[in-house]
């Protein structure tokens, strides 16, 4: 099915949000899939998900499966996680890889860094090469893939620019911040499974108009005037805050600071969506990135992750700021899923925006329009 | 074969990579043939190269000689 998307792509002031079918037809989910996931930088994992050289873990990314693997020159890669020979699946469980990855079907064997470098019995029982197998040329087949603030990145189509490329904007935008970030362990990542489809977890997260709504918790010290919007068409969107206060615990300890920051980030703090499915948080002493990975149509699983400026802070109070994002995150739950269901009224307009309040995700909008219709002019060019 | 097959089989069944890889090279040193020698070698390579066991580059080098890999 094909959508009308000449609403969409108004100016805010009349446009309309994306029609229902972008949130409950299987055929637009498919389109989707290929235009804005597969053919951009997608957020994929974190590197903190293979800590050590060696370890190896199995993901799926919209039915792909994948392999993330650290190797022993402790470089992060990914992998299609399927053997050269039959197919099979490679790793099936998170591990650590000793030596090489053997494939539990006839065992051909993979060094830590995708090389090819045994096929046992392939020129017949104890023969084991064959002038048509040219090993060098049958390693592991690698995803494109770009690591920043500690998310693993990846380009299932390999048709993106190169990533710095891609988001040099934000990448200098955000400048400051590049020292190392360091994920705080067990107690500081939580997924939360959403029934909703993931396009509607970033139209929420990029706005600051229903915080004094959703997160009344945060009026006392955060009002509306404080938050401004950020907009970057075509590439990402969110809000920032002047008046960012850094969590305390009961003794007034605070995290420690990123260092060499600007005056800005004293009480400032930015949250940015970054297209397609990455939203991202940078504040003074500590940052978080929230994967949102799209398990179907209308489910979401959001893997969130808290880093801080130094490998050993104190576990209470990590614990204490895990508690209070989830808290927020879970606030956002109930209006992203009621979203969801409301795209199943028939006739539903895609919503209006307020020109104010709404540039952010009407941004978010006109990026997945834009997409969406380059992909269909390719696909009628392609026949 | 003394109880190898045996040994073996229990080796499999824990996953013990380098148990196998002596055993393995074990079968090969009363092998009755070329071919059957090449054969448990390259289990014992395999096994040797999985579980990153140093006896892989020996291994390796073995089966290079008998032109095996
Ligand atoms: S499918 Fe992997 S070795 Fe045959
Ligand atoms: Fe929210």
């Amino acid at each position: 099915m094909t959508t009308d998307l000449s609403t969409v792509i108004r100016p805010i002031a009349s446009a309309h949000g994306l029609p229902n079918a972008h949130y409950t037809d299987p055929g637009v989910h498919a389109e989707e899939r290929a235009a804005l996931l597969f053919d951009e930088w997608a957020g994929l994992a974190v590197a903190a998900d293979v800590p050590e050289p060696g370890d190896a873990r199995p993901v799926e990314f919209l039915g792909v499966p994948l392999l993330l693997l650290r190797g022993r020159d402790d470089v992060v890669r990914v992998f299609h996680n399927i053997c050269r020979h039959r197919g099979m699946i490679l790793v099936s469980e998170p591990r650590r890889i000793e030596g090489a990855i053997r494939c539990p079907y006839h065992s051909w064997c993979y060094a830590h860094d995708g090389r090819l470098v045994a096929t046992p019995h392939v020129g017949g029982p104890g023969m084991n090469t064959h002038a048509g197998i040219d090993r060098d040329a049958l390693g592991l087949v690698e995803v494109p893939s770009h690591i920043w603030r500690d998310v693993i990145f990846v380009n299932l189509n390999g048709n993106a620019a190169p990533f710095e490329e891609a988001h040099a904007d934000l990448l200098d935008r955000w400048r400051e911040f590049d020292s190392p970030h360091h994920h705080g362990g067990a107690d500081s990542r939580f997924t939360l499974d959403v029934n909703t489809n993931w396009k509607l977890a970033v139209e929420n997260y990029c706005e600051s108009y229903h915080l004094p709504w959703v997160h009344p918790g945060l009026n006392s010290y955060s009002r509306l005037e404080d938050h401004y919007h950020i907009e970057a068409p075509g590439r990402y969107s969110g809000q920032g805050t002047y008046v960012y206060r850094q969590i305390r615990g009961e003794d007034g300890a605070v995290f420690p600071d990123f260092p060499v920051l600007s005056q800005k980030w004293d009480a400032g703090a930015e949250y940015i969506a970054l297209y397609p499915n990455v939203l991202l948080g940078a504040q003074r002493d500590h940052a978080f990135a929230i994967i949102l990975e799209p398990r179907g149509l209308d489910r979401t699983v959001e893997h969130v992750h808290l880093y801080y400026a130094s490998p050993e802070t104190d576990e209470a109070l990590r614990a204490q700021n895990t508690a209070q994002w989830k808290l927020v995150f879970e606030e956002d739950v109930s209006v992203v899923e009621g979203m969801q269901k409301g795209r199943h009224t028939p006739g539903f307009d895609g919503g209006r925006f307020s020109p104010v309040m709404d540039g952010p995700t009407h941004l978010f909008h006109a990026w997945v329009a834009g997409k969406i219709a380059a992909h269909r002019q390719r696909a009628v060019a392609a026949e | 074969m003394n109880g190898l097959d045996a040994r073996m089989r229990a080796a499999h069944e824990v996953g013990d990579g380098p148990a196998l890889v002596a055993l393995y090279q074990e079968a090969a040193e009363t092998a009755q043939s070329d071919m059957a020698c090449g054969f448990f070698l390259t289990h014992a390579f395999v096994h040797a190269l999985e579980s990153g066991d140093a006896r892989a580059d020996d291994l390796k080098a073995r089966l290079r000689g008998m032109g095996r890999i």
